[in-house]
């Protein structure tokens, strides 16, 4: 099937985004990505399967909460990037109109 | 007027509809649209108006085709009831949508084509890019200069780590596809570890035995000294009073001695492979005695004990065969020497009985037999913690009926069996620092400590070791807060333990006193029991 959502593939090298997902994940502290669709998939991931979709879930919520929050206050606004840093570690998210990109790292390692 | 033509488009509506939904949607919804209809006339009539009109993209649609304005009414209507509806039907609906949306998940095919699709890729050039830049930052905004942030953390990190891994040695060419077959830690030099090896199958041109010594206190993960010999290694020692030997005894029944001031891999002394030394494989080294007096001992599998002096291998100075009872050789697999002592030992057999012997004097030779294990015994070890109070007279011992028994050499019976494995032990060491804390090491991967003081039932403090290789020997360094486990894929793994757990308060040795008062107590009630149910 060449088309999906009537759009013509691209046939583009998969290995740039699994270069660059290497490249992420070999920087220093990463503990994992996740890649997640607008409805709260995970379509590519380098953590286990029960973390992933744990962590995709509520972050999905979360990215929602903070989006519409953005929005409510000033609707020209929009999200475009979100870092939540805790004791252990550091999630950063870069949302996007259909998917996110959900990082995870521990800076202190 | 308005109305007029609102309930026209409506009939079109209720026509037409049907069509396009059939396309644009599943069956299901069909139902739940004519539902929603009865709300519709009013709602249509409002947005039903030129202000409204004018940003949807319907406009330019309807005076491009003057032609057909009915038909373009109809898809006017079209794509205002449908934004409309769909907004009715999410608030109706969206418990329904959220059942719908959850356990839906997409397949390895989708998720491809996703992958591949381009605003997905326009999606990951963005926020890759974003994502690597702030992981380069490496500020920390709420560092806390006061060191409270720090305080917080040791605490937790003490309290919850019981045992945690600190190194994981293991060599590509060396150690891959090998068992760990025994371990043993430097008295001069605690960071260095010794491990041997078992033959490497897959490469049967490499040597079969391989010792490695491993370095704690760097970060390399290569090993400091790789020693190689021609029979697979059985069990290996530091000798304990020469800081450059290193004791092997091997499968063929030859005792290797290799020296790390020699540029050589290979032993630079080995044991003649005769009747006067071993022919069977030598499953316990150990070197015994005093700076100025000592002596190696080797044990082989047919019960022969030889002691040698490390200056000269190519005789034993003294050789005896441990057989029990004048006939029956004793099969030995493991060995052990009470603190302090030379003359007197323990040694466990393949037979599942563990025995006492002494070298010399006139009863040298096997002395009693402790039976209570009903699979050879795979580890033994001798109380070694000093302390106000002498416990010299326990041991234990691990055996491939999953249980770990507590013994004293003052009575044949074991005082207590602990079962709490499901799986071989191969392998328990007293703590050399704690009077009641030991390790025993499972087939499972698991790494128990146990501290008879605190529970007799469980361990105290438990892991698994990532992959559940079987873990075939465990060694407490000589500080007591770190072991060394080996296992069976050919890593040495290395794991610090909690303070609160290793190291010993003051008054562990009395509790153990009474600890050990409750398990006598405990043993001979329970046998008198037996012997009640027996008569009756």
């Amino acid at each position: 099937i060449a088309t999906f959502l009537g759009r013509k593939l691209q046939p583009r090298p998969q290995n740039e985004v699994e270069e660059t997902l290497k490249r992420i994940q070999g920087q220093k502290g990463v503990q994992g990505i996740i890649i997640v669709n607008a409805e709260g998939i995970p379509i590519k991931t380098t953590l286990d399967n029960s973390s992933t979709v744990q962590y995709a879930g509520l972050i999905h919520q979360l990215v929602m909460k903070a989006r519409s929050t953005v929005r409510d206050i000033d609707p020209q606004n929009d999200l475009t990037f979100l870092r939540v840093r805790s004791k252990k570690n550091e999630i950063m998210i870069a949302p996007d109109k259909d998917y996110f990109l959900i990082v995870i790292q521990n800076p202190s390692d | 007027m308005v109305d007029m033509f609102a309930s026209c488009t409506l009939l079109s509506v209720c026509m037409c509809l049907p069509d396009y939904v059939c396309v644009s949607r599943r069956g299901l919804r069909l139902g739940m649209a004519k539902v929603t209809q009865v709300d519709f006339p009013p709602k249509q009539s409002v947005s039903y108006s030129k202000e409204t009109q004018t940003p949807t993209c319907t406009q330019t649609h309807t005076q491009a085709k003057p032609g057909s304005p009915s038909e373009e009414e109809e898809e006017e209507e079209m794509a205002e009831p449908k934004p409309a509806e769909e907004s009715q039907e999410e608030k109706a609906d969206q418990e329904e949508k959220q059942e719908e949306v959850a356990p839906k998940d997409l397949t390895e095919e989708e998720k491809m084509q996703l992958l591949h699709s381009e605003e997905f890729m326009a999606f990951f050039d963005r926020g890759s890019r974003i994502v690597e830049r702030a992981l380069s930052e490496r500020v920390d905004v709420c560092f806390d200069y006061s060191g409270r942030d720090l305080e917080d953390k040791e605490g937790e990190m003490q309290a919850g780590a019981k045992m945690s891994l600190n190194r994981a040695f293991s060599d590509e060419r060396w150690s891959k596809n090998r068992v760990v077959t025994c371990l043993d830690w430097s008295p001069q030099y605690p960071e260095l570890l010794v491990a041997s090896y078992n033959n490497n199958e897959d490469a049967p041109h490499e040597p079969d035995g391989v010792a490695l010594v491993w370095n704690m206190k760097f970060k390399k993960t290569t090993p400091e000294y790789t020693f190689h010999c021609q029979s697979a290694v059985m069990s290996a020692a530091f000798a304990r009073f020469h800081p450059n030997l290193v004791v092997g005894g091997t499968y063929s029944g030859q005792i290797v001695l290799w020296d790390n001031r020699s540029n050589k891999r290979t032993p630079v002394q080995r044991t003649p492979l005769s009747a006067s030394a071993h022919t069977h494989p030598v499953y316990c080294v150990n070197v015994v005695g005093t700076q100025n007096a000592h002596n190696l001992i080797s044990i082989s599998t047919d019960g022969k004990m030889c002691s040698w002096s490390l200056d000269m291998l190519s005789q034993p100075q003294d050789s005896l065969e441990l057989v029990f009872k004048q006939s029956k050789a004793v099969a030995v697999t493991s060995m052990a020497f009470p603190l302090g002592d030379v003359n007197n030992f323990v040694v466990g057999s393949e037979d599942g009985s563990v025995y006492t012997a002494c070298r010399h004097g006139s009863k040298a030779g096997i002395s009693d037999v402790f039976e209570g294990h009903h699979g050879p015994v795979t580890g033994l070890s001798c109380h070694s913690a000093g302390g106000p109070v002498d416990f010299s007279h326990l041991f234990i011992s691990a055996s491939f009926d999953w249980t770990v028994k507590l013994w004293t050499t003052k009575s044949t019976r074991p005082l207590y069996s602990f079962e709490d494995s499901c799986d071989y032990v191969y392998d328990v060491m007293w703590s050399p620092t704690h009077p009641a804390l030991f390790a025993c090491v499972d087939g499972s991967g698991r790494l128990d400590l146990w501290n008879l003081n605190n529970d007799t039932e469980v361990p105290s403090a438990s892991v698994c070791v990532n992959g559940s290789p079987a873990l075939n020997r465990v060694r407490w360094a000589h500080s007591g807060r770190e072991i060394a486990t080996g296992d069976s894929d050919g890593q040495v793994l290395v794991y610090d333990v909690g303070e609160q757990i290793c190291v010993p308060k003051a008054d562990e040795w009395t509790r153990l006193v009474h600890t050990l008062v409750e398990i006598n107590e405990n043993r001979d009630e329970g046998e008198e029991l037996a012997a009640q149910r027996l008569v009756a």
